[in-house]
């Protein structure tokens, strides 16, 4: 048994797969399936790449003609519905073109008129979305799947190692995670991958160490891009509504079966108000950690 | 540990099935026609435990059947959507069966079973062709069986259809099948019930499963059989059945993925029941261990009961003026227990499999009361497979 670790860059991140193998070959199989898993994802997905389907769906907002879609992405505009549903509104795929108002390099607020001028640009409810095909009624409007793909690559990277024969591994996709089974020679027998979730502010710092069961651990945090003016701290989670940053947590971590669902869970987290976004989370029945801009930490994992 | 809260929320219940719907997590359910041909033979044997000195008539024991089975297989795509199965088998029976059962035994007034004798010779040849058609929310297949053999020939023809449900979590299932049987039993020593005779089976299946979650599926079925013609054992001395059979199932199941231990837990319940009042239960009982990556380990246990039908009688009188009786064993009341072990072994392009199965009856294990049979029936079965893909 040997354990491999393979570092590559995807999704405008660091990447790293670890596994426990018999076999170097069979290890090596698994690892370029996975690869090639997450460069399929990002090919198909990325708003930067200008063949990717978002793009090409982007590209005919407002024209009047409806984009095919395949199966897989039809499921992905569905989930990103429900999210949307259980989030009353606050999950928006849409609201990323809210981005263009804010530059967190420059040390500004930007005018409320120019937020004014992006928000008819926003809602999904707007999308139409039919058997086989999308369509952006506004010209403008822009998709943005930066809020599920990459938790849904690490889910289908982990399947694949699965797939050929890996039974021991852990997928992390800056920061997104997927265990599968418990690392081998593992003397402490508690089950499970261990992971450190990294504090937001002391960077070296491990906030929490958690045994990641088979399954997903997914973050979501504004400490990385933030703007502190006058003493306020404007995040880059933006209210899909205000076009405003959410005065919200400033970081949280949830545990779940797909990383896709721990992923939302933890954006859902973050685009509530502070107080609302910890009893939602408690309530949810997922493992979670969260901290808010006091720097206290909340939730189950908090105590572990 | 993280503690999880024993009431689902909603929210989550919502999220988890939506992200169910995406392709990645559907992977094990896809219903895609074979990539690769794929050829296969294998052998195998079902021996019947000798009938013990005490229950025949004549205190002397005796052999029964002995089948070889031999079985070639070829899976091939046609095209995207499309594929082809071919199967032929080849059977060699010999032994003896159960002629009636006599009233006294000599000695302790038991009743014993009076052997056909060492006579029974046949070879059956099977040829069956599957053909299978992928669509996007489902698969429909029609296949062709022709079985021949000395004393018997049949032909049947089926037609089944799958289909998933929107959000793919469900398949429903249902089919059809038909068969035309020739009976025209070999001639010898003892006289046969009739000379050449015919029976028609009618069925129809129906069937639901769905995926609970990640790692869990459910299913239900509920069958219908009619069977009509010549459904009395020629070869039995005392048998003489309805010319029609009417027989239902109800069948639930359940598929448990177990990640942590990389094995899979397999349970069905079966029940039946029948015009000719033959109820029956089966539980199947299956633990599909994966060992590394490339040999799989299942041991698994079945418990079958049934009750007799309504025209068995462990010994039939001479005096006997009943419309239908039968004395064979097959249709008294009984419980069985069968248990062995499966292993599948993958190198490369081949996969080789064996298994060994042990069978084994007895009136007292039964749910259903009656009289034991004598000629209750305890077997062997093993078999060695290879394939091989062309890939």
């Amino acid at each position: 048994m040997v354990r491999i670790e393979h570092n590559f860059k995807a999704m405008g991140g660091p990447c790293c797969l670890r596994l426990d193998a018999d076999d170097d070959a069979v290890a090596g199989v698994a690892i370029a399936a996975a690869v090639a898993e997450v460069a399929r994802l990002e090919k198909k997905y990325s708003r930067y790449l200008d063949e990717s389907l978002t793009s090409q769906i982007n590209r005919a907002a407002g024209a009047g003609i409806p984009v095919p879609i395949d199966q897989e992405t039809s499921a992905l505009l569905s989930y990103a519905n429900t999210v949307w549903q259980e989030s009353d509104g606050l999950f928006d795929l849409t609201s990323g073109v809210l981005r263009l108002a804010w530059d967190f390099k420059s040390g500004r607020c930007p005018d409320q008129l120019e937020i004014d001028a992006l928000l008819p640009l926003v809602g999904w409810d707007l999308v139409q979305r039919e058997q086989g095909n999308v369509y952006l009624p506004r010209a403008g409007m822009e998709l943005d799947f930066g809020g599920c793909v990459k938790e849904y690559a690490a889910d289908s990277a982990a399947i694949q190692l699965r797939r050929h024969g890996v039974t021991s591994a852990l997928v992390d996709l800056a920061g997104d995670m997927v265990a599968l089974g418990t690392p081998q020679g593992n003397a402490s027998g508690v089950s499970g991958w261990p992971i450190g979730i990294r504090h937001p502010v002391e960077k070296d710092k491990a906030l929490a160490g958690v045994h990641l069961p088979e399954g997903g651990l997914a973050s979501s945090g504004d400490y990385e891009r933030c703007l502190h003016i006058d003493g306020k701290r404007y995040g880059h989670i933006l209210h899909p509504r205000t076009g405003w940053p959410v005065q919200g947590l400033i970081a949280v971590s949830v545990l779940a079966e797909q990383c896709l669902v721990a992923g939302s869970s933890a954006t859902i987290a973050m685009l509530k108000p502070a107080g609302e976004a910890l009893d939602w989370l408690d309530n949810l029945g997922l493992p979670w950690l969260a901290i808010d801009a006091d720097l206290n930490c909340h939730g189950s994992l908090a105590a572990s | 540990m993280p503690s999880r809260k024993d009431d689902l929320n909603k929210t989550l219940v919502a999220l988890t099935s939506s992200a169910f719907l995406l392709p990645a997590y559907q992977s094990a359910m896809a219903d895609a026609p074979p990539e690769f041909t794929e050829i296969g033979m294998r052998y195998s044997k079902y021996k019947e435990d000798d009938l013990s000195a005490k229950k025949t008539i004549n205190g002397v024991r005796s052999e029964r059947m002995d089948i070889d089975v031999a079985q070639f297989h070829l899976l091939a795509p046609v095209s995207d959507d499309w594929s082809v199965a071919l199967d032929v088998g080849w059977e060699d029976m010999s032994g003896a069966s159960p002629w009636f059962v006599g009233e006294i035994r000599d000695g302790d007034g038991d009743p014993g079973v009076i052997m056909s004798g060492a006579s029974i010779e046949d070879t059956r040849t099977e040829v069956s062709v599957t053909t299978r058609y992928y669509f996007d929310s489902g698969t429909a297949g029609v296949n062709y069986t022709y079985s021949d053999e000395d004393d018997y020939e049949s032909k049947s023809i089926s037609l089944d259809g799958s289909l998933n449900s929107e959000d793919g979590l469900t398949t429903y299932s249902a089919s059809l099948s038909a068969s035309d049987d020739d009976i025209t039993p070999t001639q010898g020593t003892y006289p046969t019930n009739t000379l050449s005779a015919t029976k028609d089976i009618r069925s129809a299946w129906i069937g639901v499963s769905r995926i609970i979650s990640k790692r869990a599926l459910v299913r239900f079925g509920l069958s219908y059989t009619y069977r009509d013609g010549y459904l009395t054992d020629p070869y039995k001395y005392k048998d003489n059945r309805p010319d029609e059979r009417k027989e239902w199932t109800a069948s639930a199941g359940y598929r448990h993925f177990f990640a942590e231990q990389n094995a899979a837990l397999h349970v069905d319940y079966r029940y039946f029941d029948d015009d000719w009042d033959i109820a029956s239960q089966t539980l199947d009982v299956a633990w599909i261990q994966n060992v590394g990556q490339d040999i799989t380990v299942a041991p698994f246990i079945r418990y079958y009961t049934q009750d007799r039908a309504k025209f068995f009688s462990v010994v039939i009188n001479d005096d006997n003026d009943s419309d239908y009786f039968s004395d064979d064993y097959r249709l008294s009341s009984f419980g069985a227990f069968s248990y062995g072990l499966r292993v599948n072994y993958e190198i490369g392009n081949w996969s080789i499999n064996a298994d060994a199965e042990r069978y084994q009856t007895d009136e007292s294990w039964g749910l259903y009361s009656g009289e034991e049979a004598p000629a209750l029936v305890d077997t062997w079965r093993y078999g060695v497979g290879l394939s091989y893909a062309f890939r």
